[in-house]
């Protein structure tokens, strides 16, 4: 007696299939959690324990190990900015500041209206395009102060449905690290990375 | 002949001892329950638990101090706090505390194991009793009350010295614990017992500056 | 055997097994290297950083940690120089950055492993003088737990003992980095049937016991070793006590029983020792009530009593219920009382639950608890051992886990074993018999071909609707198919291992021989030689009015029986009476005279396990009031009934014992306290006095029903000694029925819901467990629970949900 969505427990099936044990399908199995309710809850976790015969403890230890499942409530967007050291070096801090004072909220925390999420972040691997910032883990490279305050008022002004990295890249980034020459297609729709297993991609040819 | 002589020699240390005596000048004995001898301050008598200035009591019921008892006569058993009224700071209180001053031979190495300094002597010493099982002191003897007065097992003797239980043993360390001759002589101790009012201790930091200092 | 390898440390060479790490090797040899998370029975981590030690094997010296680098050949280990010693202070340094310093006020402080390394090892003082992390201090985490989350330094060792060892990973590491924490899942507490072992391997005072908790410090408690009277394995322990009072058990590391680990059962269980209840004086009944009398008022009384009606209706006239709950020397006291004073052959420990006496006591082939270790194939076909011999429970689940034994499991429902089962197997309760025979025609295919090469038969009643000669035949079967297998035989209550062997059955006497007039010991002089009746028969014989005095010995037919108002009525019609008892049981509402006994603790002897281990137990407190061992009553009124047997003391019965008793020859206490600690195995040199081959039972027929009723033991139950235990009485699970959910659906019953059990012996009202470990078609109830309606045996059932 699943509480999940149809689609869900299907997806689930899935995953679980891949793997020769089925707790080796816990982290995935988390990911749909959260997009089944918008962010962990308990209930989610001893769901996805349930699934993976694993116990309620050891699935939250797995959950709370790792930052991207979000155990609270996370906006339409989530806007990451690093501090890590090249960031550092290059006002990562500035711009987090910027960012949280434009959009008045302070890192960690959600606005009242759900619409975004700030947080701090250690390495993104993007050291070569300091500072860098994602929003719903989409990256833009080479941010100042000046241009993460525009990416916030065009975040909530604009509220895109889904986001890209390579149009927002242009519209709020500088310095790149590297130019693959390839333009990124898939676009993020809510809190969560664009992946295609959890619904929450949107390529270029979707409308 | 040699023998008077020295029996003369005698005699006179004895009689010249007591015509002094007679004069009052030359007694060494005192005239004990009336009259008291100075006693030094580091004088270990009677125990006492002691409590904070906010009347929490002092003792947790660690038991160190009757692990610390050579003559095994302190018993205490602890027990746990009531988050709405705690007894001691923390999670745990000693709810059972006896002394048995029979088997007691004031050593004070209760006093130095107490972690939290709730118990500490005074200078009383007189604690016959006519049976033995008054010679059990219990947290209703021992503990002081909330305004930092000691009970005497028999306050309403007209010998008994009250004062002699608010001194404390004067107990004092002659140096930090970690030997820093700086703090040589710095009293850590209170002359009364009761509420802290001495300084407190130096934190490590302020030792490790002294001590560097002294090196220097 | 690989060859063995040369090492050196600290200068000392010498030669340990390839393969083993190195700290135990060093310790092993005299070397001790500080420690935090690595333990003897679990796997290492590396985790703490304490042992690290400079090792060099020809790449010049490099630190690594003891716990996880195997000895190699030609090893130089060096434990102590300058850079191993700043290595130690730096690791204690930033282990004890966090650590709070209540160790005055911490029940671990003075027994501490980070305390005494800390003095040992650490640097003295701290440079970090920043605040420490602090958390709400201790949050239960079960019935039993306490945690402390300041306090820990993640050394694992719960974890792992937790998801390694007892299979219930309920606790886990929670959050990352500095923030990292035990803990539970919110609402999920940490109810493991073990959970008491976390707080004995706990490095630091993070876990503590609730019913330690502040009651006193190492420094206070004298000890003595001792085994557990509640699992028939007897897992050895050490009872702590402080003022004349039981305050806590710690589990021994014995390798051939229990490997240092004790369920929460036999942990905690000593705190109806301190029962206000427990009785403790002499009791006579006296115009309905009982009234406390002087000892030699009550020896007169009952001795004169007993003599009368032996003298007028003769031995066959009494019956002898009980004896399991003492030592084997209060056993042989009763056995030889019995035969001997009293002229009866009714003797009878087994209550008349389980596999026959014969079976239990004499069987061939008898296996060892460590025989699962190095077994190709255990076969459980018999109760959930994870209910109800939990130590066994560990030993298996080891072997199939770590140990790599094909693990097969045959129970009418889920086990605590099936999920490391190579095979598991469900049957209809009651059809255990045509499973036997379709697993003998060839069907179930995968799980027949296991039982080959060499096999454990770890075999008991599984269920009550099972036929008690159901564990027979299975070990009959076993024996077709494997040749010699090694055959463990459950049954429950406390030493009824060691009563058997002292003869306290109708057919046996001690040292595991046939019953027969000839076969007397010597010093017993001459005994009657009819048969005697087991318990069942001698209700019935009460019921006829055939036997006239009842002598019950630390039993309860009222209390145990599953039709409590047969036992009641037989015990009613009984003229007289007696208990000897440590608490007032559901039995002696019928007793004429209650004498007291002494308990757990509080007399020495021996007592015998579930692999013939005989063990030494030993008195560390006195027993309540008036209490007195089962043997010096038994010997004081052989004395009023003028057949004095002269039995003397514990020691001087142990050594009757091991001059009449066959099986028991060589055993001495001397023995068991010295050469022989982890306890020796009866005979002493192999050979049985007495063989029962097992044979194959004519089956009894699956009832066929659309339901039916699974009843079986669980930890907890309404036992007389739980029930006064303050902390593990709360743990039964009470009147609940476990339902399969689609049974629930069809039934109308959700979780929790009241559900009405109707069998033709019984009836009453259960809460609904839903539960998917429960086939559909059965119902599984829980016995002897507290508030709990007896069911009978039948297992034809119906349920209904009360509306």
């Amino acid at each position: 007696m699943s509480m999940w969505s149809q689609e869900t427990q299907n997806r689930a099936k899935e995953i679980i299939s891949r793997y020769p044990e089925k707790r080796s399908a816990v982290m995935p199995l988390l990911y749909l959690a959260m997009a089944e309710e918008g962010h962990l809850t308990d209930e989610g976790m001893e769901e996805v324990a349930d699934w993976v015969d694993l116990t309620p403890a050891q699935v939250r230890s797995v959950a709370s190990f790792y930052t991207m499942y979000k155990r609270e409530r996370t906006g339409q967007y989530l806007v990451s900015c690093c501090t890590s050291i090249s960031c550092m070096l290059l006002g990562g801090d500035d711009v987090l500041h910027a960012i949280e004072d434009e959009s008045g909220v302070p890192h960690g925390e959600t606005d009242a209206e759900g619409l975004l999420s700030v947080e701090h972040v250690e390495c993104i691997g993007a050291c070569g395009g300091a500072v860098a910032v994602q929003v719903n883990y989409e990256l833009i490279e080479g941010v100042t102060p000046e241009k993460a305050r525009e990416l916030v008022r065009w975040l909530k002004k604009a509220r895109p449905e889904s986001v890209n990295t390579d149009e927002m890249q242009e519209l709020f980034g500088g310095v790149k690290s590297f130019d693959w020459g390839i333009k990124e297609e898939d676009a993020a729709v809510g809190p969560y990375p664009a992946f295609q297993p959890l619904g929450t991609i949107k390529s270029a040819g979707d409308s | 002949m040699g023998l008077l002589s020295e029996l003369w020699r005698g005699l006179k240390v004895t009689g010249s001892t007591m015509l002094k005596t007679i004069g009052g000048s030359g007694l060494v004995t005192t005239e004990y329950p009336k009259e008291m001898r100075h006693k030094p301050q580091r004088f270990h008598g009677r125990h006492v638990l002691n409590r904070y200035p906010d009347g929490m009591e002092k003792c947790i019921g660690c038991q160190l101090c009757a692990g610390a008892c050579p003559a095994d006569c302190i018993y205490v058993r602890g027990k746990e706090n009531d988050p709405e009224s705690p007894v001691s700071p923390g999670e745990r209180y000693g709810y059972v505390y006896e002394i048995n001053m029979l088997r007691c031979i004031f050593c004070g190495l209760c006093v130095e194991a107490c972690p939290t300094e709730a118990i500490t002597m005074t200078h009383l010493f007189e604690m016959s009793t006519t049976n033995r099982q008054d010679a059990i002191y219990t947290r209703k003897e021992l503990l002081m009350d909330e305004s930092g007065k000691v009970p005497h097992m028999f306050p309403d003797d007209e010998l008994a010295d009250l004062d002699e239980l608010n001194t404390a043993d004067g107990w004092l360390r002659a140096t930090a614990p970690s030997g820093v001759a700086a703090y040589e002589g710095v009293q850590m101790w209170q002359g009364t017992p009761g509420a802290a009012s001495w300084d407190p201790e130096p934190s490590q930091e302020e030792r490790d500056r002294a001590s560097e200092g002294d090196d220097g | 055997m690989s060859e063995p390898v040369t090492i050196k440390v600290d200068g000392k060479e010498f030669e340990v097994r390839p393969g083993e790490l190195l700290i135990k090797a060093a310790e092993d040899h005299g070397t001790y290297i500080p420690r935090f998370c690595w333990h003897n029975r679990m796997k290492p981590v590396g985790m703490c950083r304490m042992c690290l030690v400079e090792v060099d094997t020809g790449r010049g010296p490099m630190m690594v940690t003891a716990c996880t680098n195997e000895v190699v050949d030609g090893m130089t280990v060096d434990t102590q120089n300058e850079a191993v010693q700043k290595a130690q202070e730096a690791v204690l340094e930033f282990l004890l950055a966090n650590h709070p310093l209540d160790c005055p006020v911490c029940d671990k402080g003075g027994e501490c492993p980070l305390q005494d390394q800390a003095m040992a090892y650490g640097p003295g003082e701290s440079r970090f003088v920043e605040i420490k992390r602090t958390f709400e201090k201790p949050i239960p985490i079960s019935e039993l737990v306490l945690l402390d989350r300041e306090r820990c330094i993640l050394c694992a060792r719960c974890t792992r003992f937790s998801e390694e060892i007892s299979g219930d990973p309920l606790i886990e590491f929670q959050d990352r980095g500095n923030k990292t924490e035990v803990n539970t899942f919110p609402d999920h507490p940490f109810s493991s049937y073990f959970s008491g072992n976390t707080v004995q391997i706990c490095p630091v005072g993070a876990l503590t016991a609730k019913p330690y908790r502040f009651r006193a410090r190492p420094w206070d408690l004298h000890m003595v070793e001792s085994s557990s009277f509640f699992d028939t394995a007897h897992p050895r322990l050490s009872i702590h006590v402080s003022q004349n009072e039981i305050l806590r058990l710690v589990g021994i590391d014995s390798e051939p029983v229990n490997h240092s680990w004790l369920s929460d059962k036999d942990r905690f269980g000593f705190e109806h020792v301190r029962s206000e209840n427990r009785l403790d004086t002499p009791l006579v009944r006296r115009g309905g009530e009982l009234e406390p009398v002087s000892w030699s008022e009550a020896l007169d009384m009952v001795g004169n009593r007993l003599g009368l009606i032996v003298e007028e209706s003769g031995g066959d006239s009494i019956a002898v219920i009980g004896g399991a709950s003492g030592t084997n020397e209060d056993a042989y006291a009763l056995s030889r009382f019995a035969r001997t004073v009293l002229q009866t052959n009714n003797v009878d420990a087994t209550m008349g639950e389980g596999p026959s006496a014969h079976f239990l006591a004499a069987s061939i082939d008898r296996g060892l608890i460590a025989d699962v270790d190095d077994a190709d194939t255990v076969l459980v076909w018999g109760p959930d051992l994870k209910e109800t011999h939990p130590t066994l429970y560990l030993r298996v689940r080891r072997a199939a886990q770590e140990l790599g034994v094909n693990l097969v499991v045959i129970h009418p429902r889920v086990t605590g074993l099936d999920d490391r089962a190579t095979a598991t197997l469900r049957y209809r309760p009651g059809g255990g018999h045509e499973l036997l025979s379709d697993l003998s025609d060839g069907s179930h295919e995968q799980v027949t071909s296991l039982i080959s090469g060499k096999v454990v038969a770890i075999v008991g009643q599984a269920s009550l609707a099972d036929d008690p000669g159901l564990a027979e035949s299975v070990a009959a079967f076993v024996r077709e198919k494997a040749g010699t297998p090694r055959i463990i035989p459950l049954a429950n209550r406390a030493n009824i291992y060691g009563a058997l062997d002292m003869g306290l059955a109708p057919d046996l006497l001690p040292g595991r021989v046939a019953y027969g007039p000839e076969a007397a010991p010597e010093p017993w002089g001459e005994i009657p030689a009819k048969r005697g009746l087991d318990t069942p028969g001698m209700l019935d014989a009460l019921s006829e009015e055939k036997i006239r005095a009842v002598l019950l010995v630390g039993a309860d037919p009222v209390g145990n029986s599953h039709e409590p108002e047969l036992a009641s009525d037989a015990l009613d019609l009984a003229e007289y009476v007696v208990s000897i008892d440590t608490f007032l049981n559901d039995s002696n509402h019928y007793a004429d005279v209650i004498l007291p006994a002494a308990g757990f603790s509080e007399k020495d002897g021996t007592i015998t396990n579930l692999e013939g281990r005989v063990q030494k137990v030993n008195k560390i407190i006195p027993a309540p009031g008036q209490g007195r061992p089962d043997w010096s009553i038994l010997d004081d009124l052989s004395t009023v009934m003028g057949k004095s047997m002269g039995l003397g003391s514990p020691e001087t019965i142990a050594k009757e014992v091991a001059a009449v008793a066959p099986a028991y020859q060589g055993i001495s206490w001397d023995l068991l306290e010295w050469d022989a600690r982890d306890g020796a195995v009866v005979p002493l040199d192999g050979e049985q006095p007495l063989t029962h081959i097992p044979v194959r039972a004519k089956g009894t027929k699956a009832p066929s029903a659309e339901l039916l009723l699974h009843q079986g033991r669980v930890m907890y139950d309404d036992g007389v000694r739980l029930r006064n235990c303050h902390y593990l009485s709360r743990l039964a699970p009470g009147p609940v029925a476990h339902i399969h959910p689609d049974e629930a659906k069809r039934l109308g019953a959700r979780e929790g819901v009241a559900v009405r059990v109707v069998t033709s012996k019984g009836e009453g009202e259960f809460a609904a467990r839903i539960d998917e470990g429960t086939p559909e078609g059965v119902v599984f109830v829980p016995l002897h629970q507290p508030g709990a309606a007896r069911l009978g045996t039948d297992p034809v059932v119906r349920v209904t949900v009360v509306t």
